[in-house]
């Protein structure tokens, strides 16, 4: 099939739909809570009176999707080598991309477009809001056919992109599978933290929200506390911890499950398609040399199942972002065994790390967090306790806090590593999670070194290498050795002519 | 592939950035940063003295907030004189190196081919002085981008001519 894209056009016409849904989502999030009081409160007449209110404002939203359906249109100048897109229903926006400024395109299916049969499509630029170049509703061979032009945009004449490649395209084996197994492990060892924040954010909004129900019948008398109160009471703490632990486990299991049902990454010509999700289907589409920072880590429980954590950074605007943004920017293969990994860091960086240099920090970097995060609050805690009687018996708890803390400040500084090899960088670090960031030295933008005057006698300082991705910190190393690299990197920075991205 | 070469790159020899001779801000500076300093304390001054007169409660105090004024004052002071001894800045052929810090010593380079833009600020006070402030960025973001005060205009506009044509060189 031979798409064209040269002239301007219009999204699948079941766009409306989308755009309609997304605005009634957004507007009905937004008025949940008083909408439920609202019923729950409300006389009969009123009820038919918003309900025809809430039917006369999904028709306004509706022709408003239509409006917008019509003023918006797309278009590939192939001259310029620009992708043009043309929105907006009262201020019209003219939206210019160039192809070589594109880092990333995803392809994405939430449930009702699944439902439709149709994709969205969303192009990256470093620096810019992706959620300003996105078309909503699109058919799926058009969407990779675009895909393709908009990322091979400089190489790709339209007659390239035939029936035969498409097919390829859609039978290229991956060369990383996710299998459910792994994905079980995966969610029993890793990102526990986003798990927890989820289950933290649900509990508070059942809370919030139960207190606000309790309140529309005016009978909050402090029913939800106490129930939480007999709660803590009934159970012994030991097995209310448990059960939290156990539904932590759980949830991050099946969140692991939502995301990364299906998890492929397959290469195809010069980039890496990546898609995962079980009801939400997710494409990316992403060039290997774009990408800016290559993490890959491993905790104690990965490491009893041969597991890695990779996370490949890419160029973003530099100003500080939401999680939204940054999940945006950063891939992540969530379970992959080592020789997986060495696969694909051969694919983004060209070679694999060999042996080099290792640079160790010096024992002051354990000063500062010993005495900030151990010493300090411990003086403020005995402070209180030697004037206050009800703190006496919780003083081993202190003996505890110390011994952990410091072990881990500890483990923090033996992981503190920069290994330097002919033409990588990696950083090691990490106390649970031991990671290694790999840069090649041309991704580097800036190189600031820094040192305290009272470590000028004995030859300690810090750098950090700003890349677009991010900052590569090594701190408390030999002053006189980080000169020397400083002046290596800016060598092979400055006598290179490899692009950044 | 003829002309490849691959030769072991002897590390004492690279150009050293820490030992090159660095151009000190113009002298006026000094004024522009002392008028700054007044400013800033001669409006906790005003707040701290209408605090004292009006407050009955802070008037006992008063003795010891005016000489931990001073104190704070005459740090401040001084650790502003010692980096604007400490400041100065080198175009190289291939980077640019800016080394500055209140307390610890920060040196900065960026390297000519990652300059994203150059954008040359006048400040108030910088203008009575006839003095710019020649920003770079790069893409590594704002903790990436070189901010260079106390540079006399024409200079200023002279540097800043000579990065942008290094960079449509670049480019080309």
């Amino acid at each position: 099939m031979n798409y064209d894209f040269s002239k301007p056009q219009r999204q699948s016409i079941s766009g409306i739909v989308i755009m309609a849904a997304h605005t009634l989502q957004h507007t009905i999030r937004a008025l949940i809570i008083p909408l439920a009081i609202f019923v729950i409160k409300a006389q009969p007449k009123m009820l038919t009176y918003s309900a025809i209110g809430i039917g006369i404002l999904t028709l306004v939203i509706l022709f408003f999707s239509y409006l917008s359906y019509r003023k918006f249109t797309f278009f590939l100048d192939d001259e310029k080598q620009e992708f043009v897109i043309n929105k907006g229903i009262f201020n019209r926006t003219l939206l210019t991309i160039q192809l070589d400024k594109i880092q990333q395109v995803n392809i994405n299916q939430s449930l009702l477009q699944k439902i439709i049969g149709v994709y969205s499509l969303q192009i990256d630029t470093p620096g810019g809001d992706s959620n300003e170049v996105s078309i909503k509703a699109i058919d799926e061979k058009i969407a990779y056919s675009l895909k393709e032009h908009l990322l091979n945009g400089q190489k790709a004449t339209p007659t390239e992109i035939s029936s035969a490649e498409n097919d390829v395209l859609q039978t290229s084996t991956p060369f990383l599978k996710l299998s459910a197994t792994t994905l079980f492990k995966v969610g029993l060892t890793s990102n526990y933290g986003s798990s927890l924040a989820l289950l933290a954010g649900f509990i508070y909004a059942i809370f919030h929200n139960a207190k606000e129900l309790l309140r529309a019948f005016d009978t909050d008398n402090g029913q939800v506390e106490a129930a939480i109160k007999t709660g803590v009471s009934l159970f012994s703490v030991g097995i209310l911890v448990a059960i939290f632990l156990g539904i932590l486990l759980v949830i991050n299991i099946i969140r692991t499950f939502f995301k990364y049902y299906d998890f492929e990454i397959s290469k195809h010509r010069l980039s890496l398609l990546i898609s995962s999700g079980l009801f939400s289907k997710k494409n990316t589409l992403l060039s290997p040399q774009k990408v800016q920072i290559t993490t890959f880590s491993q905790n104690y429980f990965q490491k009893k199942f041969n597991l890695m954590d990779l996370n490949l950074k890419q160029a973003h605007s530099g100003e500080p972002q939401n999680e939204k943004d940054l999940t945006k920017t950063n891939l992540q293969v969530p379970g992959c065994s080592p020789t997986e990994k060495d696969e694909l860091l051969l694919l983004i960086l060209g070679k694999l790390p060999e042996t080099g240099a290792v640079f160790a920090p010096n024992y002051r970097f354990l000063n500062l967090p010993i005495v900030f995060t151990v010493l300090f609050p411990m003086g403020i805690f005995y402070i209180f306790w030697f004037n206050f009687q009800q703190l006496y018996p919780y003083y081993p708890l202190t003996i505890f806090y110390f011994f952990v803390a410091t072990l881990m400040i500890y483990i923090s500084y033996r992981k503190h590593r920069i290994v330097v090899t002919r033409d990588l960088i990696i950083k090691r670090s990490g106390i649970w999670d031991i990671s290694s960031e790999i840069i090649l030295p041309h991704k580097i933008q800036s190189i600031t070194t820094f040192q305290y005057p009272w470590h000028k006698s004995v030859d300690v300082g810090h750098v950090n290498l700003h890349t677009a991705a991010g900052i590569i910190h090594f701190k408390y190393g030999n002053y006189t050795e980080i000169k020397l690299l400083v002046n290596y990197w800016l060598y092979q920075v400055e006598s290179g002519s490899e692009e950044w991205m | 592939m003829q002309e490849f070469t691959n030769e072991v790159i002897e590390l004492e020899l690279l150009p050293k950035y820490e030992e090159v001779n660095l151009n000190a801000p113009d002298p006026k500076y000094w004024k522009v940063i002392l008028i700054n300093i007044f400013i800033f304390f001669g409006l906790i001054a005003t707040i701290l003295t209408s605090l004292i007169i009006f407050i009955d409660k802070i008037r006992p105090s008063a003795l010891y907030l005016v000489v931990g004024f001073v104190l704070i004052f005459i740090l401040n002071f001084l650790l502003y004189r010692a980096s604007f001894k400490k400041r100065g800045f080198t175009l190289r052929e291939k980077d640019i190196i800016y080394k500055s810090g209140v307390i610890a010593e920060t040196t900065s380079i960026i390297p000519l081919n990652r300059i994203q833009h150059v954008a040359l600020d006048e400040g108030l006070f910088s203008r009575i002085y006839k003095l710019a402030t020649l920003q770079i960025h790069t893409a590594g973001g704002s903790s990436g981008h070189m901010h260079i005060a106390g540079i006399p205009v024409e200079q200023a506009k002279a540097i800043k001519e000579a990065l942008l044509k290094k960079l449509d060189l670049l480019a080309e």
